[in-house]
């Protein structure tokens, strides 16, 4: 009995502990799952303060959200009549709907915000330098696809918030010069936002986007593998020690397949990483994405228990709420095109290809072509605010700053007829009915 | 499965991962994610119990043990089986309707127990004499009384949550009216009943309904596709956003109910220069016409919900024209009586000079007609027109629309005919 009971104890308490380096790596390199991480990482890809651990913050979020969004679909309907009120079922009948239906929003809004921050985590440490430009290019593709992802999932409750932050996001579209209208026309599958539109939106968000998403992701972290790792691990940025005269370092290449021998994957890291500083993937690697992990799921559900999901009124064309409000994220563009919007007597010059269209594609061309203009030194590749890069860091940062600035301002201060208020001032009370 | 994992990894983080340094080439501080893990650990555990916290303790749960264990106190051993421990509700689907109300007013029938003295929350619904026609498996409860069926919180299902437009019509709600709740309920009634001209028990809205016959409101206002096209469309009036009616001179709640209230008793005082006449309604009346606009809604129900079919209104010839500026006036008597022509709205229907509109030109009617004749015509119009065949004769002209008794003073309709009098023909 209490041998059994010993044994069970064991089963329950055990721990991964390999014995040896090589069992360490077979574990890594015989896992799908953990195959794509390399048997041996730098110490250095560790450190909190360095990467901040945003990247695999923002794919443990998607990873939430993947499965919360499963869960979802099975109670959702996709239709204008049933869309509102399966949701309404969600959040007060479905086991644990509410929880899902939190968390999934939670995670939604902490993706967008951190994948923007692990953005500016790479820029401030230039760490999107040859050879990692391309990576730099994936990394933009996916904060477009996050930000669309939300976009298009803000539409599927078929409330009043869905569906005036749809009106207000299409219309910005439609300022695309040429093909603006075209855009919005196959975006909502007609000219205005119904039945169509839903359904085009929420194939986008169950399908094709979180598919575009997965590729992308996959392509991603293969890359950084690929490009030698995290950054800071360069040599550039970080001096090897002195190779000691006995053991002298091999010009040796990881491979993809780490212990075996062969050169199906080179990596092309400035030069091979010393031995030295690097400690198995399993179980120190793990470990710690076991943390982030738990961290973040324990983050979206205290979220999700201390403020749910909003749902307005069922999405009603003819009732505009006021202010009528793009998704926090493309705030900063409303504001934008708020600011550049002239009224001249009974003109108006809309600021909508200015404020919507001219001002974030600069930005993002800019942040596109950046790493093949940048000509700072090697040397300060993986190191934060360098004081080589400080100009363009301070631009960068202050770019970043507005935008923070123009959302909060979005979010905070705009209230009834696009009114400016204090955070702490009442809104004035808008009629109701009873 | 989220407790599993949570479980799972407070195991994995009890027993430090001494990660041998005899067997490991080179550890990486083994120890170092220890702490940090074991508090990830409990950290996601306590909020993943707080979350089944959450999840198995709902308001209806409490409600339902707490009158299982009043009716086991009073020994009604039989009827505290019967008290359900689940989410009722009554599912109308011809009504697009879900109302789980009957979670925590478990007793609504009274088919767990007919005891007297049970607390508010279990009693059974009164039998009141309409119940007979409205029972609960076709009606269920938000169609009469408010509030969102779909909720199943307190707060959430009395409507009385921001985003909730429809909320449970409570006595209190009804006094900011000077209502009682049944005559507030009137609106909701009448969203069916609107075909009927008069629904037993709908004292008010019955009411508004002889109104809106009796003063001809169709002869300005289109009311399901027939009326006037001379003022709004008032079939949907109920729809309309309240934020796009103008609240500077409404005293009290900014709410369309009180907007309606104020603007029946008194249309100028709350839209200057309205068109609208003043009916001196009494407050009973502008609350009766107010609770009839909140029920006109584009609600539809499936055909066996609708009451029997009803009498049409007359339909009226629609009228189009903008409302002329009364001709200014020199007198101070007749500068008195501009003011009441243009203040009851007799500019919306007649010109002075220019032609009839609704109702013929006024110049040099005190030259057709004598004082006395003016001043009984204008105490009560329809009177007058009901003892002259010609005159039937001659409104029939005019598309069959008698004038509206304006309730005008004494005081008021010598100040019209010495305006009158200032244009002859």
């Amino acid at each position: 009995m209490s041998n059994s009971l010993r044994r069970l104890w064991r089963w329950v308490t055990w721990t991964w502990n390999p014995a040896s380096e090589r069992e360490a790596s077979t574990a890594i390199v015989e896992n799908l799952w953990l195959h794509w991480f390399p048997a041996k990482v730098d110490e250095k890809s560790f450190g909190w303060r360095y990467s901040l651990w945003l990247g695999a913050v923002s794919a443990f979020l998607f990873l939430i959200l993947v499965v919360t969004g499963v869960l979802l679909m099975f109670f959702y309907v996709p239709s204008t009549e049933r869309a509102y009120w399966s949701i309404k079922d969600i959040d007060y009948v479905v086991g644990f709907g509410w929880l899902l239906r939190n968390q999934h929003r939670w995670a939604a809004h902490l993706m967008v915000l951190v994948v923007f921050l692990h953005m500016l985590r790479v820029f401030f440490a230039g760490a999107y330098r040859a050879p990692r430009a391309a990576n730099w290019l994936v990394g933009l593709a996916l904060l477009l696809l996050t930000l669309l992802l939300s976009f298009t999932g803000y539409l599927l409750p078929w409330d009043q918030l869905a569906f005036w932050a749809v009106t207000v996001g299409t219309n910005i579209a439609k300022e695309v010069p040429f093909v603006g209208d075209g855009l919005r026309f196959v975006l909502l599958g007609g000219t205005e936002i119904g039945q169509s539109a839903l359904v085009r939106f929420y194939v986008l968000h169950v399908v094709v986007l979180p598919v575009a998403v997965s590729v992308l992701f996959a392509y991603h972290m293969w890359r950084v593998r690929r490009d030698g790792g995290l950054a800071v691990t360069d040599p550039a940025a970080a001096p090897l020690p002195e190779p000691s005269p006995t053991a002298p370092v091999q010009g040796k290449t990881y491979s993809l397949f780490g212990v075996t021998p062969g050169t199906s994957l080179e990596t092309r890291a400035a030069r091979p990483q010393a031995d030295d500083a690097a400690v198995a993937s399993s179980p120190h690697l793990l470990r710690r994405l076991i943390l982030v992990f738990l961290a973040v799921f324990t983050l979206t559900i205290i979220l999700s228990l201390i403020s749910g999901a909003p749902l307005e009124e069922a999405a009603n064309p003819s009732v505009t709420p006021n202010p009528a409000k793009a998704p926090w994220y493309f705030l900063w563009l409303q504001e934008l095109l708020a600011v550049t919007t002239i009224r001249l007597g009974g003109w108006t010059i809309s600021g909508g290809f200015v404020g919507g269209i001219l001002i974030p594609g600069v930005l993002l061309l800019a942040a596109a072509v950046w790493p093949f203009l940048d000509r700072s030194p090697l040397q300060t590749v993986g190191v934060w605010f360098p004081r080589e890069r400080r100009l363009q860091n301070s631009v960068f940062a202050l770019i970043a700053l507005a935008i923070a600035i123009l959302v909060l301002i979005g979010v905070l201060m705009r209230g009834p007829y696009w009114q400016l208020y204090w955070p702490w001032q009442a809104w004035p009370q808008l009629p109701s009915r009873l | 499965m989220a407790t599993l994992l949570a479980v799972a990894s407070v195991a994995a983080a009890a027993e430090p991962a001494v990660s041998g340094g005899d067997t490991m080439h080179r550890p990486f501080a083994a120890n170092r994610d220890f702490w940090p893990l074991l508090i990830a650990s409990i950290a996601s555990l306590l909020a993943v119990l707080a979350v089944a916290y959450r999840e198995y303790t709902p308001e209806w749960h409490h409600d339902q043990q707490a009158f299982r264990r009043d009716l086991l106190t009073r020994g009604a051993y039989a009827a505290a089986a019967l008290v359900p421990n689940e989410v009722e509700q009554i599912w109308l689907p011809a009504l697009d309707r879900v109302d789980r109300c009957i979670s925590c007013h478990v007793n609504y029938d009274g088919s767990i127990s007919t005891l007297s003295d049970l607390p508010a929350l279990y009693q059974p619904h009164p039998d009141l004499p309409y119940m007979a026609k409205h029972p609960f498996p076709t009606f269920g409860c938000t169609a009469c009384h408010g509030g969102q069926g779909y909720a199943t919180d307190e707060a959430g299902a009395h409507g009385l949550v921001a985003h909730w437009d429809d909320p449970l019509l409570t006595t209190a709600l009804a006094a900011q009216y000077g209502l009682t709740r049944a005559q507030l309920m009137e609106i909701k009634c009448n969203t069916c009943h609107r075909p009927d001209d008069t629904t037993p028990g709908m004292d008010l809205i019955n009411m508004a309904k002889e109104i809106v016959a009796k003063k001809r409101c169709a002869s300005c206002h289109g009311i399901e596709g027939g009326g006037g096209l001379g003022a709004s469309d008032l079939t949907y009036d109920g729809d309309n956003n309240p934020e796009l009616l103008d609240f500077s001179a409404v005293e009290g709640p900014k709410t369309a109910l009180n907007w309606q209230i104020q603007h029946f008793a008194s249309p100028q005082k709350i839209i200057k220069r309205s068109g609208m006449p003043n009916y001196r309604l009494n407050e009973e009346q502008a609350k009766a016409l107010a609770l009839l606009m909140l029920s006109w809604r584009r609600i539809s129900f499936p055909p066996q919900y609708v009451p029997a079919a009803r009498k049409r209104p007359a339909v009226v010839q629609p009228v189009v024209r903008e409302v002329p500026a009364a001709p200014p006036a020199t007198s101070p008597l007749a500068v008195q009586g501009r003011y009441v022509f243009e203040n009851r709205g007799c500019n919306s229907c007649h010109r002075v000079g220019g032609g009839p509109l609704i109702g013929p030109d006024l110049a040099g009617v005190t030259q057709r007609r004598d004082d006395r004749w003016l001043a009984t015509w204008l105490k009560d119009p329809a009177q007058v027109v009901a003892k002259d065949e010609k005159l039937q004769v001659w409104t029939h002209e005019y598309g069959d629309i008698i004038m509206p008794d304006q309730n005008l003073s004494d005081d008021d309709i010598k100040a019209l005919i010495a305006y009158m009098k200032e244009f002859p023909a």
